[in-house]
């Protein structure tokens, strides 16, 4: 083990860190449960708290967030057929069946198994992994960059299924907000209107509080579904020997599936759980059973939407590419603590770097116990009164943006994004697209700009180099592929009892 | 949604004009051969009116069903909800973190379906004291204190 990662491993298993780790934890499994709220709703109420505690620790928490709000949202999936989480849909499938059948705790111990041993596969790749693609990053010119980024922006077809005119509008606006402030080679102001708190630009914080969490709060507020309760009777929870013995090639299926899409921008843990469903009922020697409640069809999704966790980190450490939206709130996080991911992370702060590759895990260790300690004390969180919950949250996200840089402004723009949202929910717009491009559109004009004026105005510097070649034609691939699979994920729902 | 996309594509042409407009005015400051600070708004301004106009011809030409419309008893809750959200952010700078706080949350928890008035000050005054507490003193947020400065820590 390099000096690095020992010294993560010691950063990350501080009592404070693990504390931290444990809290998110809590936190995400409690929010990954509750219909109506989301991982990245979670990770909105605690931001305000890591603005002020140390990286290492505000991290910490975040990352335990995001593994246990994977897992929490099979909870809900499995007991009131309702997902947490987008990433828990295919849960639903089997998972309720077998609640139905009064097997809800063999259900929700099964997903707590296969999301540990996704989520622990997952850190074996991201440990293994991120290092060296970190060292191969540094070899990167601009164009190189340039095309990296446009491939990273390709995340923007997976979430504009239904109309990708709408998906590209959404992030061509994105573009257009970027630009407002000073420019990143020059300095000239853009569009500032002679505004001191426009110079810094817009923070996708901010506008990330805005789009994501006025919309929920609004549609929590319209939807009639959003106060169903079911309580089921928990049996057993630990699953026996022959379960886990029944489960092995899905759990397989699904790690691999996952952390692989993890990787792939755009892919993100609904894809991945649908088609390790889809694998794991073609490889059964009993595809009939899935559907009818069977625990193949259970652990197959939850390892492969934890596994998308790990994988996802992958590209946001080492490239500074957001795997999907709650790594590019990470990506958000960390700039707030003066931390640029990329590849000069592991090699300017490889304690910080191998410092999250084991908060991960230990996030994952986490999960599984409270998980399985827990239950039966989480599951009665699902009749939280969403009269406290909503309007709670709806006070965070003011504290949230006021507390980012301690001013009104900031609190006014999260309300512009907040409209924004609902008008784009309205006219079915995807906001995801935005918010990815609020992230890396800073990049990408920097570098296009950048290696143009290196080359004199001559746009063939982008395929000069092998490594731009390959990420273009990278990014094509990524925009081909992303839809195939989307119409994939369409019709493996279609075809599900319980949807 | 078709109506609905004709709006959306005529907003964002006119949204697409007025950046193209201000992008126009933007200080020239470059080097021969290399790009200025307007040349990546430029591209967006003709992305987003390429795009604009395309959803617009879409759906002049096709025919989508309509999504099924909502209670409208619900539509009428979120639109009170974001009045008391705009009434909320309005008045905080002058009235404090506290007593803007305390009035907007019991009307959400009211808008949420909440109608026991003890729940309803209990809760209120609860979470907006837990609040105020944990950030300003907890996290050192300068939540401001308003009318209160001086009456609360």
């Amino acid at each position: 083990m390099s000096p690095d990662a020992l010294t993560g491993l010691i950063q990350a298993s501080g009592l404070v860190v693990l504390a931290s780790t444990c809290i998110g934890v809590f936190v995400g499994l409690v929010v990954g449960m509750i219909p109506g709220m989301t991982i990245s709703t979670g990770i909105i109420v605690v931001l305000p708290v890591t603005f002020v505690l140390p990286a290492d620790i505000s991290i910490a928490l975040l990352l335990g967030l995001y593994v246990g709000g994977m897992t929490g949202g099979s909870f809900s999936a499995v007991l009131l057929n309702i997902p947490g989480t987008p990433s828990a849909s295919a849960t639903a499938l089997d998972g309720f069946a077998m609640a139905e059948r009064g097997e809800a705790g063999r259900a929700l111990g099964i997903a707590i198994f296969a999301s540990f041993t996704g989520g622990l596969f997952s850190f074996l790749c991201l440990f293994c992994i991120a290092p060296l693609l970190a060292d191969v990053a540094l070899e990167f010119r601009t164009e190189d960059m340039f095309s990296l980024v446009l491939f990273g922006l390709t995340i923007i077809c997976s979430f504009a299924a239904r109309s990708l005119v709408k998906g590209l509008l959404s992030a061509a606006l994105g573009l257009a907000l970027v630009t407002i402030g000073q420019d990143p080679v020059m300095g000239t102001p853009r569009f500032t209107f002679g505004r001191a708190d426009l110079m810094a630009g817009v923070h996708f914080l901010t506008a990330m509080i805005g789009l994501f969490a006025i919309p929920q709060i609004v549609d929590n507020l319209r939807s009639s579904e959003a106060g169903a309760r079911a309580q089921k009777k928990l049996t057993s929870v630990l699953p026996s020997l022959s379960n886990l013995m029944a489960i092995r090639l899905p759990v397989a299926i699904g790690s691999v599936t996952g952390a692989f899409l993890g990787i792939l921008p755009g892919a993100g843990g609904p894809i991945a759980a649908f088609i390790s469903y889809d694998y794991a009922r073609k490889l059964s020697k009993a595809p009939e059973r899935f559907g009818a409640g069977c625990a193949e069809g259970v652990a197959a999704p939850e390892s492969a939407n934890n596994a998308v966790t790990g994988g996802a980190l992958i590209p946001m450490m080492t490239l500074g590419i957001p795997g999907d939206p709650v790594t590019a709130i990470l990506i958000g996080a960390l700039t707030i603590h003066g931390l640029a991911p990329g590849p000069l992370l592991f090699m300017e702060r490889g304690d910080f770097a191998y410092g999250l590759i084991f908060s991960f895990f230990w996030a994952n260790i986490f999960n599984f116990i409270i998980a399985i300690l827990g239950l039966r004390v989480l599951v009665k969180l699902l009749a939280m009164p969403r009269t406290l919950l909503m309007p709670t949250v709806a006070v965070l996200c003011v504290i949230g943006s006021y507390a980012l840089r301690n001013n009104f402004f900031d609190v006014y723009v999260m309300l512009f994004f907040g409209f924004l949202g609902l008008a784009m929910r309205w006219v079915d717009m995807p906001v995801v697209p935005m918010l990815l491009a609020l992230v890396l559109g800073g990049q990408l004009e920097e570098h296009l700009r950048v290696a143009l004026t290196s080359s004199r105005g001559d746009v063939s510097i982008f395929f000069s180099s092998p490594i731009s070649i390959s990420f273009l034609c990278l990014a094509a691939i990524s925009v081909v592929w992303s839809l195939r699979s989307n119409r994939k994920q369409a019709k493996v729902s279609a075809k599900g009892p319980n949807p | 949604m078709r109506r609905k996309n004709t709006i959306a594509a005529t907003v964002l042409i006119a949204v697409a004009i007025a950046y193209g407009a201000l992008t126009a005015y933007l200080p020239v400051r470059t080097l021969p051969n290399t790009p200025d600070p307007s040349f990546f708004p430029w591209i967006n301004t003709v992305i987003i009116l390429v795009l604009s106009v395309l959803l617009l011809v879409g759906s002049l030409w096709q025919s989508l069903p309509e999504k099924p419309s909502r209670d409208s008893s619900r539509q009428r809750l979120a639109v009170w909800a974001l009045v008391a959200f705009f009434g909320y952010l309005a008045v905080m700078p002058s009235l404090g973190f506290v007593l803007a706080t305390v009035p907007f949350f019991a009307v959400m928890m009211v808008l949420f379906g909440e109608n026991r008035p003890l729940w309803i000050g209990g809760g209120t005054i609860g979470a907006t004291g837990v609040l105020y507490m944990l950030f300003r003193h907890g996290f050192g947020v300068f939540l401001p204190r308003g009318l209160l400065a001086g009456i609360i820590p």
